[in-house]
């Protein structure tokens, strides 16, 4: 008698999980809709909303959220005669390059895009690109500083967001403008990630060193995911470095300054692109994350069309102005859309020939690609100050000074 | 059913997808491709974990040498059978290398050695090899599926036949006596170690052939990323999902898991990963013999109704 009962709920619950399964494989069935244009225009982003690089696809995507509402608040996007509302797929590639690039067959297999909006970091990007020029269709990528990506002749890959060369002439140009010739901090230790970004910048950074009148004093590489960076924090400390470069992920960049503390290596200034982007930094280091400059792309303080009111909503959904990531997300949003009701239709190819020929004021300021697709874009530095990210380059523009220079550890 | 009506099927599904690039679109293909490599990608984990009874922890050190020495090649000139081939061969290289020290080792010290040569096979590959591999502008252009789909339907296959094939020949009775107990094997004449080591390369080789057509597909990639654990335990869920030691288990699995994952990811965006884990335990206690075995009672279930009524 138990056992026939216990083989019922047995059954029960089986029954019961394959039903769970088919209600979940049902409801991602893609619905299409009929006719010539579709009910809605598809742009379909895949972000690190987990993983390594969680805190920046974040902000990417509510740039792109935001931006999506925008568009839909006056009607949607004008293609020939009728305006379409957006649609956004937001899917998650956990930071693993190998899912974002089935996640982009993902959405052109299932959602039918019109075009891709880009993640974060330069090596998810990096891999998404290939992916757009096989699938002909637009992609639009910010948070992404590679340059050598923009080199493979690819057509349908656009960024308006700074490249590697100009990061690297933007920092020393920045140093010499904002720190008086006799305190300038001039021998530098390059912290480089062995990655295809961490090798490209590495490179420029020694390369232009001697023209603006820096010294590459140390130039070692790392792991990702490395525990232990004493050693390289160790070199730069005895070859007398006033300043560190580097471009970790957000992991390895709060373990670079926790084991900078730790031995006793104060540097004057501290370029920290990429592990600086997020919230999360000053909320796990809290004062020691001071101090750290970043190139994010783009401050909240801009004053350029639209931020006034993408502050506003940030403001209202996180409790603070926008996030650095959000303006250059926005504004991949609006050069879309403005390629699109160019183009005057919804193919791709069209969509990316009129994307190449933008020239559109974004809320990251004036907007125009190259050929090679790399956005021609104010170059923007912020630091760390009091555990608020103020906009320290270009000066004016609603910037604040650059604090300079870092006090040791053990004086903050 | 019979002998001759199961080939017969066999042969008709074969034909149904080696015809799909004709019927289908880019869409179906791409998701025929990937459940294809992991029914590949599984299988040749099956063959050592399922008949083998050999819990390996690092079966994507040889899916990663696979995917980076046959697109190395590949992409430097040579053709792709000899550039598949020598992704094939340093699998299997390795599996010799590899197999013999750790099979001396039982259980979970097997497996952690396994992981640990693995990671090792990883950190060294993101050192040497940090930057992406991606095709070329012209290469992307004239970019088909066609050709990779039915790579990885072969390999598919192939994976799925030595499966079979363990459950038919002399070999595959004594690896099942090993697996069972290996003092036993050993009393009865059969030689635990070369049988655990045979069906190690075996795995591996497959396994690396499965990497080649992971790397011939990809547009772009790192190769570490090759090397991810992840591909040891993609293989081993749905080998467990299936029913481990089956013939058919993981190709049934596969395609589940897929169509599972991929939806998930579709609907649920970052909660995805969660949602997928804790379903994924759900069906592994409701049906704790994988999906084969549950089918099987579902059938036999139906089969005493029919008597009964």
């Amino acid at each position: 008698m138990t056992e026939n009962i216990w083989a019922e709920v047995q059954g029960m619950r089986r029954r019961a999980v394959v039903i769970l399964i088919a209600a979940v494989m049902l409801s991602g069935l893609p619905q299409r809709g009929v006719g010539a244009l579709p009910a809605t225009v598809k742009l379909g982003a895949v972000i690190p909303l987990t993983g390594r690089f969680a805190g920046g696809g974040g902000q990417v995507r509510a740039g792109y959220e935001f931006a999506v509402v925008d568009v839909n608040a006056r009607g949607g996007v004008r293609v020939g005669d009728r305006q379409i509302p957006l649609e956004l797929v937001v899917l998650d590639d956990e930071s693993d390059p190998t899912k974002t690039v089935s996640r982009l067959e993902t959405l052109v297999a299932q959602q039918g895009v019109a075009a891709y909006l880009g993640g974060f970091g330069s090596d998810l990007h990096a891999a998404a690109a290939a992916v757009a020029e096989k699938n002909r269709i637009p992609y639009c990528g910010v948070a992404f500083a590679l340059h050598a990506i923009h080199q493979q002749g690819f057509k349908f890959l656009f960024s308006p967001f700074i490249k590697s060369p100009d990061i690297a002439i933007g920092t020393y140009r920045f140093l010499n403008a904002s720190v008086p010739s006799e305190q300038r901090p001039r021998s530098v230790a390059i912290f480089a990630e062995r990655t295809d970004w961490g090798r490209e910048l590495a490179r420029l950074w020694t390369t232009r060193s001697a023209e603006f009148g820096y010294r590459v004093v140390v130039a070692e590489e790392y792991s990702v995911g490395a525990r232990d960076f004493s050693d390289i924090i160790l070199r730069a400390k005895a070859a007398g470095a006033e300043a560190v470069f580097s471009v970790p992920t957000p992991p390895d960049g709060l373990a670079i300054i926790r084991q900078m503390k730790e031995l006793d290596f104060s540097p004057k200034a501290i370029v920290m692109i990429r592990a600086a982007d997020a919230v999360s930094w000053t909320q796990a280091l809290g004062k020691d994350g001071d101090y750290v400059v970043l190139a994010p792309g783009w401050h909240h303080a801009f004053t350029y069309p639209g931020v006034a009111e993408i502050n506003a909503k940030h403001q209202q959904r996180f409790g603070r102005p926008a996030d650095v990531l959000v303006g250059p997300s926005y504004a991949c949003v609006q050069i879309v859309v403005n390629a699109i009701e160019r183009a005057g239709s919804l193919d791709p190819v069209a969509i990316r020939d009129a994307m190449a020929t933008t020239d559109l004021q974004t809320v990251e300021g004036p907007v125009r690609f190259r050929s090679d697709g790399t956005g021609i874009v104010p170059f923007v530095l912020v630091q760390w100050q009091g555990g608020v990210q103020q906009l320290v380059w270009p000066q004016g523009a609603g910037a604040t000074a650059f604090q300079y220079p870092a006090p040791p550890w053990r004086g903050r | 059913m019979t002998g001759r009506r199961a080939w017969l099927l066999i042969a008709l599904g074969l034909g149904v997808l080696a015809a799909l690039p004709l019927l289908s679109t880019g869409s179906v293909l791409t998701w025929g491709f990937q459940v294809l490599l992991y029914v590949a990608l599984a299988q040749s984990w099956n063959v050592l974990g399922g008949f083998g009874g050999q819990v390996s922890l690092g079966h994507a050190a040889f899916f990663g040498l696979g995917a980076v020495v046959t697109r190395m090649m590949w992409l430097s000139g040579h053709p792709l059978g000899v550039a598949l081939s020598a992704g094939m061969v340093a699998a299997t290289v390795a599996g010799v290398l590899i197999g013999a020290p750790t099979l001396r080792l039982r259980g979970p010290y097997f497996a952690i050695g396994t992981l640990a040569v693995a990671e090792i096979l990883r950190i060294t590959v993101s050192n040497v090899f940090p930057e992406v591999s991606t095709l070329s502008a012209p290469a992307l252009a004239s970019y088909a599926l066609a050709p990779r789909y039915l790579l990885a339907l072969m390999a598919a296959a192939l994976s799925t036949l030595v499966a079979w094939m363990l459950t038919q020949t002399r070999f595959g009775y004594g690896l099942a006596v090993v697996r069972d107990d290996e003092a036993v094997a050993e009393a009865v004449g059969v030689n635990a170690f070369r049988h655990k080591l045979a069906v190690f390369v075996l795995s591996s080789a497959l396994a690396g052939l499965t990497g080649g057509v992971f790397g011939y597909y990809h547009v772009s990639f790192y190769p570490q990323f090759a090397f991810s654990p992840l591909w040891t335990f993609d293989a081993l869920l749905i080998t467990f999902f299936g029913g481990t030691g089956t013939v058919w288990g993981p190709p049934l699995a596969a395609a589940v898991y897929l169509l599972f994952r991929e939806v998930l990811a579709l609907r649920l965006v970052e909660l995805h990963v969660l949602v997928f884990g804790i379903l994924f335990v759900l069906v592994v206690l409701a049906f704790p013999g994988g999906l084969l075995a549950a089918w099987r009672a579902l059938s036999a279930g139906r089969v005493r109704q029919t008597h009964r009524s």
